[in-house]
């Protein structure tokens, strides 16, 4: 790896954000591949996600590292246009919505970005989505994973009720549903007929790498 | 004085959870008590799931907590069935609160007849053109508090002390939209309102610290320090009564404390300035 490569490479893991944005200027400016330097965000990812998993890290840093990847993602994206060079291919398709008869979407927009900046293609349906829009929704966007959110109680029934029509649906098996929210856990995830459960952002990152890429 | 409520009867916790999956009525007991002792005027009660799957177990866990302590049960399940089993197992004699009514699920309101009940009203969400909105701004989410407060006044009957409008404490990770700022100009709206004299406004406070460390930069308790900040800033506009754990200090903070002083820098804040005013709370400068 050259030298600005690590460099750059450092100052987003470290969050040295003007560095970082400053850095990758300089090499988009200089000529360097857009995609390398996307390439190298990603790395940088990793290992802000890995902090975040050792607990050397936590929401803040993940935002702000997501933003940096997002603004070089915005200075890159006009060079990759004009070279005619492929777009990052990405992972797979996650569609996400917080379940009917709750509004909130604070985490859910999180987990949304997170996913985007990790390279999944997302959809973000909304909040109080109803049982059929979901089913809609999952016919045609074909999702490898379906994420639902909720941070009320009364979310552990939508949730349930979600999945059931999705089974009966006959799509259930396409898929893998992961739910998340204030007060999700093993009795909830089990309760609702999930596959797995996240209490924050890059757990569903994690949950869709083991699930889309293995 | 600011009142608690206490929260730890909910699966949310870890150590709750265990006593609800192994139908531990002799542990709820002796978690109730614990809170009462710790100065709790009312105990919110969920068992998550199993409250729903499981009425029977709901009956005689809402019966073991009620011989265990005197202090009136905060029923926290946004969902009439549920509720109604909650109110037709409790105690005849107290008065419940119900936790939660709001402006979308007005429904809830028919379990005041069944018997007298106390309310918890969401003021973060709204109903409008027939569809729920949750509430960003400070207006809307008064507004709301306002409008619910005043319809079970002179709708239902309710005295103001009986309703406790919740304006929603929101995780300050993750508040970029100026959420916490917004609840407490809304506090202040409330409480400085003469047509709502005399209601509580409240607010779930163990979410202020969500995804943060354990540990402030000068080694204090991050999140013990971020409940006591926002108690500090809105008490004064009229907030007095906390959902939280009541082994937590609620004291206000002295002014030239650093929690505090940073807890008010954010919430001139918005966006991700937000988290980069965050991480100087537990990023030693």
């Amino acid at each position: 790896m050259k030298e600005n490569e690590q460099r750059l490479l450092d100052a987003i893991a470290d969050m040295k954000e003007d560095e970082a944005l400053a850095l990758a200027k300089a090499m988009l400016d200089g000529g360097e591949n857009p995609l390398r330097v996307l390439e190298l965000c990603r790395n940088a990812m990793e290992t802000v996600g890995k902090r975040f998993q050792d607990g050397e890290y936590f929401l803040p840093e993940l935002i702000l590292a997501g933003e940096m990847l997002e603004n070089i993602g915005l200075m890159a994206k006009p060079l990759i246009q004009k070279g005619g060079a492929a777009a990052a291919k990405k992972h797979g398709r996650v569609l996400i919505g917080t379940v009917h008869g709750d509004l909130h979407d604070i985490g859910k927009n999180i987990v949304t970005f997170m996913l985007d900046i990790n390279g999944y293609e997302v959809k973000d349906i909304g909040i109080d989505v109803p049982v059929e829009r979901f089913l809609e929704e999952i016919r045609a966007f074909q999702p490898s994973v379906v994420g639902l959110s909720g941070f009320l109680t009364l979310a552990f029934e939508s949730m349930k009720e979600t999945i059931e029509a999705i089974a009966r649906a006959g799509m259930r098996d396409k898929m893998k549903i992961m739910i998340g929210g204030g007060q999700v856990d093993e009795t909830v995830c089990k309760y609702t007929g999930a596959d797995a459960f996240g209490n924050n952002a890059m757990a569903a990152v994690t949950l869709c790498r083991g699930w889309i890429e293995a | 004085m600011i009142s608690v409520i206490g929260d730890r009867i909910n699966p949310g916790f870890k150590a709750t959870r265990a006593l609800v999956e192994g139908s531990d009525l002799a542990g709820l007991q002796a978690l109730a008590a614990k809170q009462v002792e710790a100065g709790a005027v009312a105990l919110d009660f969920t068992l998550g799931p199993r409250g729903k799957s499981d009425p029977a177990f709901l009956a005689d866990a809402i019966r073991a907590v009620q011989n265990a302590v005197d202090a009136p049960l905060c029923f926290d399940y946004p969902d009439l069935a549920v509720q109604r089993a909650c109110l037709e197992a409790y105690d005849p004699r107290r008065t419940p609160i119900i936790n939660s009514l709001a402006e979308t699920r007005w429904e809830m309101t028919e379990l005041l007849k069944i018997r007298p009940c106390r309310t918890m009203v969401m003021a973060s969400e709204r109903l409008e053109g027939g569809a729920g909105r949750p509430n960003r701004s400070a207006g809307e989410i008064a507004s709301t508090g306002k409008r619910c407060a005043l319809r079970l006044m002179r709708e239902n009957g309710l005295a103001a002390g009986d309703i406790i409008v919740d304006v929603s404490v929101s995780a300050l990770a993750a508040d970029t939209g100026g959420l916490n700022r917004a609840a407490l100009e809304a506090i202040g709206r409330l409480g400085s309102d003469p047509e709502l004299k005399g209601i509580h406004i409240s607010g779930g406070l163990t979410n202020i610290g969500q995804q943060l460390p354990p540990k402030a930069a000068d080694g204090s308790d991050l999140k013990r320090q971020l409940e006591r900040a926002f108690v500090t800033v809105a008490v004064p506009l009229g907030f007095d009564t906390v959902l939280g754990t009541p082994w937590h200090s609620f004291e206000p903070l002295s002014e030239d404390n650093p929690v505090l002083v940073q807890f008010r820098h954010i919430l001139t804040l918005s966006g991700t300035d937000v988290m980069r005013a965050v991480r100087k709370l537990y990023r030693p400068a």
